[in-house]
């Protein structure tokens, strides 16, 4: 039995803000037949009982629950929801919500972005560029510094890195 | 006929030969490319639009403003940028409290943006402004008696109330443009499934991942004679060929080479393969030597 005293009958408006009213999910499971990682072994990414959670309010349940990071994001649970519950919105609701209670969550990710404007190295890419025939150091931002500089201006002023601005500390 | 190409981050790190033939392909078909100075990570969903709404649309209002001041479209091979950059587009178009808000961040560092421009793909340009006649008639080798499957990008399909330009639920464009290389196109059962390559599933759950994909692979096995694969986002290329290596290690044969679209066009306009195609697990060999041996049409 699921115990719902310590409920919070408000996270579905704290999750889902963007994506709307979500109670009309009523379980049908399109979402999960779609999902490519639906079918994982050990820890299924299962959006119908995502979405139970957060309509149920079980707050500690959904902040454990790493299995939104699973997610493919290829949409097609987007697409085929007939109660326009939004389960990809969902998805990325609740990383957000998830990362504003415990910050381990937060993707390391974005800080490649603050460091170099991109998640891969592109400035190791030269030689291998080369060897293509296409320019070393390509026209994005790793060619122009400046750009870079403003660049991190704009993101310092993001909510995301003034809350987590440890994680930011460090770049140079 | 003129679009801003948006490389994001794969392609010009990891498969630049792809860029290559892009850059020299589209020309050739008369679509002049623009390059977006200062363009960054789309970025990626997994990243800001995984931790912070304004975050992630001013990055991809950054993005877009460069277009913008240049007056062109956006075009990026890539499904995912394409996906994160139309989603942006649409919420920033949709919510103008939004686009305020994103638009003080961006006017601090000097930009700005109004939400003009208009975000394609490469099959969306190739097939619907450029068109298969001119491709067909443009090329000078053919992929005459060769057999093809087809990889669908899930992010230009989906959500279609949102982006996309072709038919969700049964797409055929990057077929068509397949077929009008000379290819026979070959369907198969798990063909509108995922790759099974982008986002948190392969990192966090890799076996399964492979498992999923091994599916997919044993289809186009057991019920076609593909020659090649054609796919036409990044990831799906990166996946589906490193996936085929991975398995092929364990002892199954798994050698179905995998191109980008533009690459396959680069090749059949006589594009040097190492190039347009020389980076890759799989082995393209036998394709580069077919093409070769081949008389030149005119």
């Amino acid at each position: 039995m699921i115990d719902l005293s310590n409920a919070n009958n408000n996270l579905w408006k704290e999750v889902c803000g963007e994506a709307g009213d979500i109670r009309n999910c009523f379980t049908c499971g399109t979402c999960v037949l779609g999902c490519p990682a639906s079918g994982a072994e050990e820890s299924p990414l299962l959006i119908r009982s995502l979405v139970r959670k957060v309509v149920l309010g079980l707050e500690d349940d959904l902040l454990e629950d790493a299995t939104p990071w699973m997610c493919i994001t290829c949409n097609r649970c987007e697409e085929s929801c007939p109660m326009n519950v939004h389960p990809f919105e969902v998805i990325m609701g609740i990383r957000k919500w998830q990362i504003s209670k415990d910050d381990s969550y937060t993707p390391g990710a974005i800080v490649e972005i603050y460091k170099s404007g991109h998640t891969q190295a592109l400035g190791k890419a030269k030689g291998l560029r080369g060897s293509v025939g296409v320019e070393e150091v390509p026209p994005t931002i790793v060619k122009f510094p400046e750009l870079l500089e403003k660049f991190r201006a704009m993101l310092k002023e993001t909510e995301i890195v003034k809350k987590y601005d440890y994680l930011f500390a460090g770049v140079k | 006929m003129k679009y801003g190409l948006f490389l994001g981050c794969n392609v010009p790190a990891i498969r630049p030969d792809v860029e290559r033939a892009i850059r020299l392909t589209m020309p050739k078909l008369g679509v002049e490319l623009v390059d977006l100075e200062g363009a960054t990570c789309c970025p990626a969903f997994g990243t800001f639009p995984s931790s912070d709404e304004h975050a992630y649309l001013a990055v991809s209002a950054w993005n877009l403003s460069i277009a913008e001041e240049k007056g062109v479209d956006v075009m990026a091979e890539c499904g995912s940028c394409y996906s994160v950059l139309s989603e942006a587009t649409h919420k920033l178009s949709e919510h103008e409290e939004e686009r305020k808000k994103v638009n003080e961040l961006l006017n601090k560092v000097g930009k700005n943006f109004e939400g003009k421009v208009k975000v394609r793909h490469t099959v969306d340009v190739l097939y619907n402004e450029v068109g298969t006649k001119k491709i067909s008639s443009t090329i000078t080798k053919s992929l005459e008696g060769m057999n093809a499957v087809i990889q669908y990008p899930c992010h230009t399909l989906f959500p279609s109330k949102v982006l996309g330009y072709d038919d969700p639920g049964r797409p055929h464009m990057l077929g068509d443009l397949v077929e009008a290389l000379g290819a026979k196109v070959q369907s198969y059962s798990r063909e509108l499934r995922c790759c099974g390559g982008a986002g948190g599933f392969s990192a966090r759950a890799h076996l399964d991942a492979v498992k999923y994909t091994k599916k997919k692979l044993d289809a186009m096995k057991e019920e076609t004679n593909a020659d090649l694969m054609v796919v036409a986002c990044i990831t799906c290329l990166l996946y589906l060929d490193k996936t085929q290596q991975e398995l092929t290690k364990d002892g199954n044969e798994y050698s179905i080479p995998v191109f980008d679209y533009n690459q396959l066009l680069a090749l059949c306009m006589g594009f040097d393969p190492k190039e347009v195609a020389g980076i890759s697990f799989i082995p393209r060999d036998k394709i580069f030597e077919k093409l070769r041996d081949l008389v030149v049409v005119s």
